[in-house]
């Protein structure tokens, strides 16, 4: 790898942190806004459900959103501000259905200290003011003027120090706001304070609350008629005003998400940390509050926003499991839940550890992530491409054609599948008892070889021979009509629709053909220059029945044509150059864009755009999706077209925001395939493999494909063992007191993820890190689990555990523990030893042979000076640590002294997350602060001093918190690619559920594609005016540096949503041709 | 438990990377102990007086050390030049990177780095010279002749516009050198007696705070003539905000009756409202600026302590400043009211002949105060003693601690610079860990 890297998501983040509901497209449309992290999406609210309208990058960490009006607005306007003080107010444009800002500033001072407690962004309701607490004993204040301007901001010194929540009251006539805060004791208290906007300054407010629960971290405030705030505590929920004060009792739970259901204020969801749903409400006479009373409503994911949109219909967005739509009956179900959930939006955040494996040994990495948190926890197999899962399965050898046919016209499912074979033709149908016999159509050609088959118009079925087409009555079955090839010549290619048919014979002979009531019609016959190779006639056009062009690719002149239905004239004539004919042609639209789509005999797909009306051809683009011979069929999911193509490398053609996108399938050769829709198999596929006809049903049509496997309990670091096919995985499971956790190491079967053998570890034993290994002279395959004993009235776990697991028998057997002094933090196989991270020491263990056969752990050798040695990666004798403060170091093993040595460091002051080794000059880390960064070894430096430094190469704000890196990939890696084969890359996984691929470019096209980021720069503006620069600097608690040697490449592959004058644009500054730019970005959106 | 916790929390995206930052660094700073694994080698033969660590972007590396034998060293913190192996442990050993004497012809009182890069220092010595060097030279290349001994100098690590020296000496006026000029640029007067301790702001780069065996802290906008700020130790910062009702709320009986309120006989609201309107604002505007206003502040006589005022310290947010007298004691000031927070440390006695360096953690948690023969490390907010550090055989002079590792250095008079390190990696006493856990 190299030091010029690129970045990439290929998952986005899916955690939930923010949402509100109000009207922002429109005066009448309800809108739910959600924030996950680096994004906004914008829904609107149908009878159907949540309608996405628009889901866009913020170049920014949101810390707030909030949706205010301001005076004499008919529709709300949304606040967004970042961790990194950056703040900007967006408006909807109904006209473009984008978002305009309306403001936009930096809230930044120079001096102060971030708060602990999360940055502060509040509305007043009176739309008079904006208020953020970002510093500790500070209060920023934003003024509205009139007309609904902001006005320039102050500061307002704020004598709480430790701040756990500010809200605005309602119904003061001045802005007032609740603080609710901690003192030196540790006692909670709530203050009011008026704002003076004409003192810059507070006034003390009308009331104030003393010695609350020490658990209160949450303000809610009531709007008119009541007023006041609730306060919730861990103990008690608190109602105060000015002149009330109502106390209730709860069961001890943490409560962090509220969402007011009425207007009026009277009743609050509420959700704690075990994801029970309570309803809080505000018993009240008039406009005196008499009482509160909270009732449990039943269970979702643990929340961290909720919105209440309508109806009875709630948001609850997630930071640990799925985010839910759900809706509140009024009667409970047999469980006594009100909770039925009716909807999922899958969240992998946080992603603790992962592995990448390749479980169906395609070549094709996959990722299994540990996702999810507390009883949310769960493993999560993403994998890129579109999985069919196998419903049945026949051996069938040599299948040279499969088609579906319905029994009538109108009949929604399918009955008959036709298998076509070299000397033969069988058909197989639904029986009874749902499964597959072979029957007989009379009136079809059993005998030989079948090249197309149709269902027609009038209930009728056309087959194709080689020698004749016949029309069959599909109710009685009947021989209504034959056509027959001249003597002489026979049939090589055909195809067909519901009303007509076109077919080639040998010598370039083209003969178009129209199915009418009970006849077939030769309408029209043209001889070309030379062979044909395929043809289509899929109509494309408004009728579904007829097309008006036919596609055909030619032998000898390697070329594709278009000809007028029935004329038979030529319309167009392109060139494929090279000298693989083409195998298959196919006319499809997507997204009601029409193509023409070409695959040639090598694996390569030709698409073009087509003009239906002129046969014209544009936007040729060539992708290699394999290297056998492709052939084309559509097949719909969920009442979208797709193509399959069938080759060594099966691949689906969708198209997604008018770009064509390229997915492979989870199957590893596919002959043939055609839809295969019926009652029993419903949407399914039939799929002619090497030696066997099977039917499967496909899963939605997605770039990255995600499998969810429950568990119950938090699972945190995974591992896979490719020689027992199992996974070993950490967990932990809470116990009902606050305390008591259980941890485990459990075994899963990597097929079928069923957890066959567990080892629960000791009490107050954490399980730490698991490790895949073998032994120098043992080749048998081992799991090691580094632990740590987390005693109470232990400061620092002062004891450990190296647990050595053989897998016998599907179970986990303990073969050998080591004791160690010190939490096990890491474990990594290192030249046929165990080299284990212990506290503040790297130490080498050798796996020692006992007289009795058995083996032990022997200590070799060690090396202090870290903090905390918490990420290890090595690469032959060198090892690269990354220290909890102390960046990252690297070490070498010196076998003749059996010693570990420092050879360097980087003396910056990183807060290390992980580390990765990307070739034996240059590391890879990911830091606190939500930066990456790259070191070089300096090893032909001249002086000791420079040589005992790790030299920081690249520096890149990645707004990510990265908890584990990964060598691998997610896409197979074809050998002929252009890309694909030489680009080596790292896969990242970080809390917010984002997976993400760091690539390694050569210098030449780091260099282009650094010319490409900085023109688009200027063309793609970021959303409400945050500058990207900005943003993808390197930031932390010392310095913000530009990045370096890192590109965005969200930002570079955002060139294909481009318009086409967008593109020009940047093509013009550039340089380079459009296509050309197009094709080089979509190379690199193969990597992911 | 709490490291593990922490780290497991912040995995989870459960503790902000920011809080568990602080909450590590702060845990670390609440429990250093003499290091068992890294020593400085002193070569000073005199009592050490001043140490610093360059604050220059993600280096903070070398330390500057001198001596009352007129001797500068500079260390290399992180590299140690090399180690003896004892019995158990191994003990990185820090020789000096070099080791200037006869820097000055008597006691070296500060020297600083240069805050933009290392490759310049500056000294301060008795001998009434203050001298700027190059590092990799190691020879002077301007020097300033005061007219007294000069006890201690200061630059503003946040000035952009100037590169000014500012000087404390016997003698009643502050002078400022500019290093741009080679020249004093500025001399303010107002001190009624010599000038013992001084501290740029770290909010402006062009308030300069000084303190005086007058026992005056004074304000100074060095573009302006006069003082702008003088601290009265008699001025405290209650009731500066006006209540919005003339008598306190009525809820007070109420809150008795909380469910939660257990522990209500120890905290008392923070601000009874009635007892502030007492005070008077005498001091907080600056003087109009038609009546000389220079002249105004150098009539006022308040006094910050009883005695000289021989050690400030600003926290790094520039809210408040510290300031230790020769009274023993140690007072918070709150910057922008320029009042006393009243925040009362627990005994102390500090020496009263010298300055002192005081050291403040970056959280503003901790500050370290010299006393005597010991260190004792207070909480800045309670002021309760957290901590009492005994190695000296003597009287310490000056501490420097080093936010990047939480490592805290002492100088004193029996000419040793010892280290005090976390005497665990990350250690407990994390006491709103809830709040943080709280995403």
């Amino acid at each position: 790898m190299s030091v010029w890297n690129y970045v990439v998501t290929a998952h986005k983040p899916t955690n939930v942190t923010h949402s509100c509901v109000g009207n922002f497209t429109a005066p009448n449309q309800l809108n739910l806004i959600i924030a996950k992290c680096t994004r906004i999406e914008i829904h609107l609210l149908t009878p159907h459900g949540l309608q996405p309208m628009l889901d866009v990058p913020i170049y920014g960490r949101i810390a707030t959103l909030e949706l205010f009006r301001p005076h004499n607005e008919a529709q709300d306007f949304l606040f967004i501000a970042t961790q990194r003080y950056k703040f900007c107010v967006l408006q909807w444009d109904a006209e473009s259905s984008d978002l305009i800002t309306r403001a936009m500033g930096d809230v930044s001072d120079r001096i102060g200290r971030p708060t602990d407690n999360g940055q502060i962004g509040i509305i007043d309701p009176d739309c008079r003011l904006i208020g953020l607490h970002l510093y500790d004993g500070l209060f920023k204040v934003i003024p509205f003027d009139n007309k609904g301007q902001l006005k320039e901001a102050f500061n307002i010194r704020l004598e709480e120090l430790q701040v756990l929540d500010i809200k605005f009251l309602y119904g003061c006539s001045k802005p007032t706001i609740g603080v609710l805060y901690q003192d030196n004791k540790d006692a909670r208290h709530v203050k009011t304070y008026e704002v003076s906007l004409k003192d810059k300054d507070f006034v003390e407010g009308p009331w104030s609350q003393s010695n609350l629960d020490n658990g209160a971290g949450l303000l809610i405030p009531v709007p008119l008629p009541l007023g006041g705030v609730i306060i919730i505590g861990e103990e008690t929920i608190v109602y105060c005003s000015a002149t009330a004060f109502k106390a209730i009792p709860i069961r001890p739970s943490i409560i962090r998400a509220y969402g007011r259901v009425d207007a009026d204020g009277s009743r609050y969801l509420l959700s704690d940390h075990t994801g029970l749903l309570h309803l809080l409400v505000i018993i009240h006479e008039k406009e005196r509050v008499t009482g509160l009373k909270i009732e449990n409503l039943g269970e979702t994911s643990v929340a961290s926003t909720i919105s209440y949109l309508d109806n009875a219909v709630v948001y609850v967005g997630s930071s640990y499991g799925d985010s839910q739509l759900i809706k509140l009956n009024l009667q409970p179900d047999e469980k006594g839940s009100y909770v039925e959930v009716l909807d999922r939006y899958v969240n992998l955040g946080p992603i603790t550890d992962f592995c990448v494996v390749d479980l169906e040994r395609q070549g094709q990495g996959q990722v299994v992530t540990c996702s999810g948190a507390y009883k949310d926890g769960s493993l999560r197999v993403v994998r890129n491409g579109i999985g069919i899962n196998e419903q049945a399965a026949v051996e069938l050898e040599g299948i040279k054609g499969l088609w579906s046919l319905k029994s009538s016209t109108d009949d929604p499912h399918d009955t008959f599948l036709v298998v076509s074979f070299i000397t033969e033709t069988r058909f197989l149908a639904m029986n009874m008892e749902d499964e597959l016999e072979e029957t007989e159509i009379e009136g079809f050609d059993a005998q030989t070889q079948t090249l197309y088959c149709q269902n027609a118009i009038n209930d009728q079925l056309v087959q194709v021979t080689s020698n004749a087409v016949r029309l069959v009555s599909s109710t009685s079955r009947e021989l209504l009509d034959q056509w027959n090839a001249p003597a002489g010549f026979s049939v090589n290619v055909a195809t067909a629709n519901a009303s007509q048919v076109l077919l080639a014979t040998g010598g370039g002979n083209l003969v178009y053909i129209e199915i009418r009531e009970s006849k077939l019609v030769e309408v029209k016959h043209i001889q070309l220059e030379y062979e044909i190779s395929c043809l289509d006639i899929n109509p494309i056009g408004e009728n579904s029945t007829h097309s008006s062009l036919a596609a055909v690719g030619m032998w000898t002149d390697i070329s594709v044509r278009i000809f007028s239905l029935p004329g038979l004239e030529l319309f167009k004539k392109e060139n494929l150059g090279g000298e693989i004919i083409p195998r298959s042609v196919l006319l499809c639209a997507f997204e009601g864009v029409p193509y023409l789509l070409c695959a040639l005999g090598d694996g390569h797909l030709f698409s073009f755009q087509l003009n239906i009306s002129n046969g014209a051809l544009g936007d040729r683009k060539k992708v290699s999706l394999g290297t056998q011979p492709i052939s084309l069929r559509t097949f719909s999911s969920k009442d979208t077209t797709h193509v399959f193509a069938a080759s060594d490398r099966p691949t689906v053609i969708y198209s997604s925001n008018k770009k064509l996108l390229y997915s492979n399938v989870n199957l590893k050769e596919v002959s043939h395939m055609c839809p295969f829709n019926t009652a029993a198999f419903p949407d399914s596929l039939a799929i002619a493999k090497e030696g066997e006809l099977s039917i499967g049903t496909i899963d939605d049509i997605q770039k990255l494909h995600i499998r969810t496997i429950p568990l119950g309990e938090h699972a945190r670091r995974i591992c896979h063992q490719e020689k027992t096919r199992t996974f070993a995985i950490c967990t932990l499971r809470a116990a009902s007191t606050e305390d008591m956790e259980t941890h485990f190491v459990r075994l899963l079967d990597d097929q079928s993820f069923d957890i066959i053998s567990t080892y629960a570890l000791d009490a107050y034993e954490y399980g730490c890190c698991v490790l895949s290994c073998s032994f120098a002279e043992d080749s048998n395959a081992y799991y090691c689990v580094g632990t740590a004993y987390v005693l109470p009235e232990e400061n620092e776990p002062s004891k450990g555990r190296i647990l050595i697991f053989a897998v016998e028998d599907g179970k986990l057997q303990l073969l050998a523990e080591k004791e160690t002094k010190g939490a096990v933090y890491r474990l990594n196989s290192f030249n046929g030893k165990l080299l284990a991270a212990i506290n503040q020491k790297i130490q080498l263990y050798k796996w020692v042979a006992r007289e009795d056969g058995s083996h032990e752990l022997q200590s070799e050798c060690g090396h202090h000076g870290h903090i905390l040695a918490l990420y290890v990666q090595t690469r032959g004798d060198f090892i690269v640590v990354g220290d909890l403060m102390k960046s990252i170091s690297l070490l070498v093993y010196k076998h003749e002294e059996g010693a570990i040595e420092e050879l360097a460091r980087d003396y910056n002051a990183n807060w290390m997350t992980a580390v990765e080794i990307l070739d034996d000059d240059v590391y890879l880390g990911a830091e606190n602060n939500f930066n990456l960064f790259t070191v070089r070894k300096n090893s032909d430096a001249a002086t000791d001093e420079e040589r005992g430094r790790l030299e920081v190469v690249g520096e890149f704000h990645l707004g990510e918190f990265i908890n584990c890196f990964r060598h691998g990939s997610l896409v197979m890696r074809l050998p002929d690619s252009d890309t694909g084969a030489i680009i080596p890359t790292v896969i990242f996984g970080t809390v917010n559920g984002v997976i993400g691929i760091v690539a390694s470019l050569p210098h030449d096209q780091y260099l282009f594609l650094e010319k490409l980021q900085v023109n688009l720069v200027k063309v793609i503006k970021g959303v409400g005016g945050l500058s990207h620069e900005q943003w993808r600097s390197f930031n932390n608690e010392k310095k913000t540096v530009d990045a370096r040697n890192f590109l965005d490449g969200d930002l570079i592959e955002s060139f294909l949503d481009l318009s086409r004058v967008k593109m020009e644009e940047v093509s013009k500054t550039m340089g380079v041709p459009v296509e050309e730019l197009c094709k080089r970005v979509e190379e690199l959106t193969r990597l992911h | 438990m709490w490291t593990w916790k922490a780290l497991k929390q912040r995995e989870d995206g459960l503790l902000r990377p920011s809080a568990f930052r602080r909450g590590v660094v702060s845990s670390r700073a609440s429990s250093l102990q003499l290091s068992n694994a890294k020593e400085f080698i002193s070569l000073h033969r005199g009592a050490i007086n001043s140490l610093e660590i360059d604050s220059t972007e993600g280096e903070g590396r070398y330390l500057l050390s001198a001596a009352s034998d007129g001797t500068v060293a500079v260390f290399d913190t992180h590299r140690p030049t090399s180690s003896s192996t004892s019995s158990c442990a191994s003990i990185a050993q820090h020789h000096p990177l070099f080791h200037l004497p006869r820097a000055h012809k008597f006691a070296i009182s500060r020297a600083l780095w240069y805050p933009v890069d290392t490759g310049l220092f500056i000294t301060a010595s008795f001998d009434h010279y203050v001298k700027l060097w190059d590092t990799n030279s190691t020879q002077v290349v301007l020097d300033y002749k005061l007219p007294a001994k000069v006890y201690g100098i200061a630059m503003s690590s946040i000035a952009t516009s100037h590169s000014l020296i500012a000087t404390a000496t016997a003698d009643v006026q502050v002078r400022l050198c500019d290093l741009a000029s080679g020249a004093f640029a500025h001399t303010l007067s107002g001190h009624r007696d010599g000038v013992m301790s001084l501290e740029w702001s770290s909010s402006t780069e062009f308030v300069l705070i000084t303190g005086g065996c007058d026992g005056a802290i004074r304000f100074w906008d060095i573009r302006r003539p006069g003082t702008f700020l003088l601290l009265d130790q008699s001025l405290s910062q209650l009731g500066t905000r006006p209540p919005l009702l003339p008598t306190p709320t009525p809820s007070n009986n109420e809150s008795t009756s909380l469910p939660a309120s257990s522990k209500s006989s120890s905290s008392t609201p923070i601000l009874p409202a009635q007892k502030r309107r007492s005070h008077k604002k005498i001091q907080l505007k600056p003087p109009t600026q038609s009546s000389h206003p220079g002249m105004a502040s150098s009539q006022n006589r308040a006094t910050a302590h009883y005695g000289a005022v021989n050690g400030l310290r600003a926290t790094a947010d520039g809210f408040y400043l510290l300031s230790s007298g020769s009274d023993s004691r140690l007072r918070l000031w709150d910057i922008e009211s320029g009042r006393n927070t009243l925040v009362n440390y627990e005994a102390m006695s500090i020496q009263t002949s010298k300055p002192i360096q005081l050291a403040v953690t970056p959280d503003s948690s901790l500050v370290f105060v010299p006393c005597l023969a010991s260190l004792k490390a207070y909480d800045l907010w309670s002021g309760t003693t957290i901590n009492t550090y005994r190695g000296h055989y003597e009287s310490v002079n000056c501490c420097f601690f080093n936010a990047q590792y939480q490592e805290l250095y002492t100088g004193s008079n029996d000419r040793q610079i010892l280290v005090w390190s976390p005497s665990i990696p990350a250690a407990t006493q994390i006491v709103y860990l809830y709040i943080l856990g709280i995403p």
